[in-house]
């Protein structure tokens, strides 16, 4: 902790303010219209595609892409909820998804844990291991994977596709959590350890909530990943009861002809639920942080 | 005390199941790479035991290291535009007004899938219709480039959707890390007459180095492999202009009917990969650091 | 802190649940495809690219041949996995790397087809064909060493797209001779309308151009000699087609920006009336007919003409790019080899009987045009069809896809001006001679 050091500011300021405070106000105001820009181009996408799922494919093409649907084409909602089974997908999307997002996120913790609070030799080399496994080219392992998948029966079932999407998010998860558990201090294990605690609840009731931001934050990352995530689903996969939303987009890139107003609804009835997940989660980042500070 | 957190079982129950995943799951993948990269085969018949020849012909293709260029210049840029994220973070983490609701907003393309994202960028630079154009043209702009097609700048053009693809990514990473950053430290700081800036440099900053350092090796690691958008949005083309090496390699495997040569890349990936984490992991080096 | 961990027992809970409805539904499902093969039904898996969202016509059509089979069949079950184009490629070229091809799938021809055959994949369909029921030479495309092992189940040829009402406004006409044609380009060029409209970005419609310039040129034996290696790629014939597509190119007659577009995104210029001529398959026609997504008002202003001759050349004007599409293969490892096969010889004859009418798909079997109403351009295509004098299967399909990746390249490299007539034509022809 840093000294408390008083001093008395405010007089000494008095004739200084009015100008400080105008020249405060055009550097504000200036950092708000670059902020505000920023922000319109990073939500004109949405809009953009709420836009392009109303359009008619004549207008999706020739037409500016400024320009607002002419006759908005609910029907392309229609098509695309009803076509195929998009239902199903939709949930398929959801449990696959919340079940690797878990499963990699308590491995991960586990794995750093101990990685950065235990006491071991080995320590650098498995650490090492997680990091090369993340340097593997995606398409490097279709072959391998499906081979290996179909040789145990697992092939068009959704257990590959947790347990792919959890092998291959690790490395990325444990890298981050990494960083972020490097900055808490140890003392409060170590304090922890002398009290008479044992290793497993020091980790579940002491680390892991204070690592609730990064873990919401490895929470976001991971579900964005998996519910996005659309080679694993087409390659392992055959019958149509387990087939995940992205797939389900495909429905509509036909042989010579795209319907792309469908694909655009399909893609924002797509977004919808991670979107609103995203917006519980993050939350979840500031929440950790005033909950599980633990200082001093 | 010191026992208790060496207990060797309860190390090996913490990290078995997910190191027995990736050695399952990645590092038999990357070994039968490895192996098919030795053979001659079209990935439907026959495999014929062709010893390192992929891999030899693999070091003297123009194009694998036209496309090892290509990617290593998106690692550049990509480690690059960290700076820009993490200056848009540090204004986010402060206490400004608005910033709950930026920070909200500046993630949303984040959601986005690779799919809508190319549709999206390929509207934009289309020669004709497109935003970027159109844009121009209000200006006066009399010939604008025609972006994808042009083989000198495509590559620099689909750069752009892929950074800004991952701003979500690292804004999101620099903020839970800044937020991180204990509010005392920071109050103190301010008492002591540091502005804005100053507490930036010297407190947030070196708080979060470690942070920041596994970001680098993110950005670089994952440009090199990077495939999507590429693929989607240009095809490598035109004629080899915008190739990277993941592209390259699926392309050999997947379309041309190569796929030992396609292996053979993909390890070659993989190597590189090793490579530049090592270089990067160096040139970040600070002295307290466990080094990877 | 409560709410958490209820959020934690809830989840926990739906991720048990999950990965016990996994294990249990596969466990369960086998055990049925165990009883069910054992006691009730053949299964016979095929794999397609006709989803219903994106192709609904055709998927229609498969879905009611494969009811009234199954009608007719009781004991066999027909099982169909649905993938887009890309996407099917993918797992394909997976499935046959671990054996697993589906009992019955799609294949193109030529070039794709071959390394299937020669890697034992596909079973040979000579005893379900019945060859004259088939137009003159789709079966070729589909044959190594005389054994069928593909049945087509699509027949495309290439005419011009053309827009009646520009060509009206600037006084043009259907132009019967390349000369005719290049005034129609400059024309319009002239008057800032984009005389055609070219997606090169997927690199094979730039090649349709050069391919119809190579036969109008040099015949039509001119670019297959040089790809069976019975001639040479720097035949002079198409070197001149390769500089004829520079004039082209340096005569801004293609929509700017072509080497960056995609088919798709070039169709739309079309579409909106930004462009005069495409030049394009026959797969194209419900767009300019029956479709119900397009306009009459723009349908009646399409209309198609035959590539234009070349003054001095020897192709004639009845000779077309183009050939069979997709057509169905039957896995050398079926194990119902024999049921896949009888489904897809009925598959494919019920299929020519209805494609046209129903899907706007023209098929490779011979169709009677003389019942049912076909819209006229229908007519017209098929009447051309029957009273061609060629058919020249597109470059990167008869080619290996080794050389047709390069012939691709070179196409772009061609139109983007970054490689001469020359050098296009040799190194085409060094990537043919390469080849065992």
């Amino acid at each position: 902790m840093s000294e408390v050091r008083t001093q008395q500011v405010t007089p000494s300021l008095s004739t200084e303010k009015p100008k400080k405070s105008f020249l405060n106000k055009i550097g504000f105001g200036f950092l708000y219209l670059l902020l505000g820009g920023f922000a319109i181009v990073q939500i004109y996408p949405l809009i953009w595609l709420l836009f392009f799922s109303l359009k008619t494919n004549k207008e999706v093409f020739g037409m500016s892409p400024f320009s607002l649907p002419q006759d908005p084409q609910w029907g392309n909602y229609t098509k695309a909820w009803t076509s195929g089974n998009i239902g199903v997908y939709f949930f398929n999307s959801v449990w696959i998804t919340i079940s690797a997002v878990i499963l990699t996120v308590i491995l991960a913790s586990l794995v750093t844990f101990a990685v950065t609070r235990m006491n071991w030799k080995l320590s650098g080399p498995v650490l090492g291991l997680f990091l090369v496994a993340y340097m593997i080219p995606l398409h490097s392992t279709l072959i391998p994977l499906f081979k290996m998948y179909n040789s145990t029966n697992l092939t068009d079932n959704p257990l590959s596709l947790i347990l792919s999407y959890t092998a291959f998010n690790l490395p990325l998860t444990i890298m981050i959590l990494l960083g972020f558990y490097k900055t808490f201090p140890r003392e409060i294990e170590e304090a922890a350890v002398m009290d008479g605690c044992s290793v497993h609840r020091i980790f579940f009731q002491i680390t892991l909530p204070m690592t609730v931001p990064v873990l919401s934050t490895t929470a976001i990352i991971n579900m964005i990943y998996n519910w996005n995530e659309f080679v694993f689903v087409n390659t392992f996969i055959s019958s149509d009861k387990w087939k995940t939303l992205t797939v389900g987009i495909n429905n509509f890139v036909g042989q010579y002809l795209t319907d792309w107003g469908a694909i655009g609804a399909t893609l924002v009835i797509s977004i919808v639920p991670i979107l609103l997940a995203f917006l519980f989660l993050s939350d979840k980042i500031v929440e950790g942080m005033a909950a599980g500070s633990v200082k001093g | 005390m010191k026992s208790v957190m060496s207990n060797k079982f309860v190390i090996a129950l913490y990290t078995l199941p997910a190191l027995l995943l990736i050695l399952v799951l990645i590092y038999i993948p990357i070994g039968l790479s490895g192996y098919y990269g030795l053979m001659d085969w079209d990935g439907i018949g026959e495999m014929k035991f062709i010893g390192l020849d992929n891999y030899i012909t693999l070091i003297q293709d123009k194009v694998f290291w036209s496309s090892t260029w290509h990617s290593f210049l998106l690692a550049i840029f990509s480690t690059a535009s960290l700076l820009l994220y993490l200056a848009i973070s540090l204004i986010l983490a402060s206490k400004i007004k608005g910033s709950d609701l930026l920070r909200k907003i500046y993630l949303i393309p984040m959601l986005l899938s690779s799919v809508a994202i190319a549709q999206l960028w390929m509207k934009i630079f289309d020669p004709t219709n497109g935003m970027l154009n159109t844009l121009l043209g209000y200006f006066g702009v009399e010939n604008p480039p025609i972006w994808l097609a042009d083989p000198e700048i495509v590559l620099y053009a689909i750069f752009i959707p892929i950074i800004w693809q991952f701003a979500g990514f690292y804004i999101l990473i620099y903020y839970a890390a800044l937020k991180n950053v204990p509010d005392e430290v920071i109050e103190a700081a301010k008492i002591d007459g540091a502005n804005p800036l100053q507490i930036a440099f010297k407190i947030k900053l070196p708080l979060i180095s470690g942070v920041f350092k596994v970001t680098i090796m993110l950005a670089v690691v994952g440009s090199l492999k990077y495939f999507d958008l590429i693929y989607v949005m240009t095809g490598g083309g035109p004629n080899g202009a915008s190739e990277v090496m993941a592209s390259y390699m699926y392309k050999e495997a997947f379309k041309l009917n190569n796929f030992g040569y396609g292996s053979a890349i993909g390890f070659g990936l993989l190597v590189i990969c090793l490579v530049m984490t090592w270089l990067t992991s160096q040139l970040t080096k600070s002295k307290d650091e466990v080094q990877f | 802190m409560i709410k958490k961990k209820a959020f934690t027992a809830v989840m926990s809970m739906a991720i048990a649940g999950g990965l016990i409805l996994g294990g249990c539904s596969s466990s369960d499902d086998t055990a049925k495809d165990s009883d069910g093969s054992s006691s009730d039904k053949t299964v016979v898996k095929m794999m397609h690219i006709w989803s219903e969202g994106s192709s609904k016509a055709q998927y229609t059509i498969v879905d009611d041949i494969i009811k009234s089979y199954e009608e007719e069949n009781p004991d066999v079950d027909i099982q169909t996995e649905i993938l887009a184009n890309e996407q099917y490629k993918e797992k394909i070229k997976v499935l046959s790397a671990s054996n697993e091809l589906p009992d019955v799938g799609v294949t193109w021809a030529a070039g794709y087809m071959k390394p299937y055959v020669d890697a034992n994949m596909f079973t040979p369909l000579d005893d379900v064909v019945e060859k004259d029921k088939f137009v003159a030479g789709t079966l070729d495309a589909f044959s190594v060493d005389d054994t069928t092992y593909g049945l087509p189940l699509e027949l495309n040829i290439t005419p011009v797209y053309y827009n009646k009402e520009i060509f009206e406004k600037y006084n043009l006409e259907v132009p019967e001779t390349y000369d005719e044609f290049l005034n129609v380009v400059e024309t319009l060029a002239d008057n800032g309308v984009t005389p055609i409209t070219l997606g090169n970005r997927d690199r094979w419609t730039g090649s349709m151009w050069f391919m119809y310039l190579a036969d109008r040129i040099g015949g039509k034996d001119a670019l297959n000699n040089a790809i069976n290696r019975t001639g040479s790629f720097e035949d002079p014939a198409l070197v001149k087609a390769a500089e004829e597509i520079e004039k082209l190119v340096n005569m801004d007659a293609f929509v700017k920006g072509f080497n960056g577009l995609s088919n798709d995104e070039a169709k739309g210029y079309f579409m909106n009336e930004q462009a005069g001529m495409y030049l394009m398959a026959t797969w194209e026609l419900p767009n300019y007919t029956t479709s119900p997504e397009v306009e009459q008002e723009f349908k009646d202003k399409i209309g198609y003409f035959k590539f234009p001759i070349y003054e001095g050349g020897k192709g004639d004007v009845d000779s077309f790019v183009g050939g069979p599409g997709i057509g169905l293969f039957v896995s050398e490892q079926s194990k119902v080899k024999e049921e896949a096969k009888d489904f897809v010889s009925y598959l494919v004859e019920e299929w020519g009987k209805r494609s046209v009418e129903d899907a706007g798909v023209i098929p490779a079997t011979i169709v009677d045009t003389s019942s049912g109403d076909l819209h006229p351009m229908y007519i017209d295509i098929l009447n051309d069809l029957s009273n061609a004098t060629n058919l020249t299967l597109y470059a990167d399909v008869q080619m290996s896809a080794g050389v047709a990746d390069v012939h691709l390249n070179q196409i772009q490299a061609l139109f983007g001006g970054q490689t001469t007539p020359e050098e296009f034509a040799k190194t085409q022809e060094e990537a043919l001679a390469a080849e065992k």
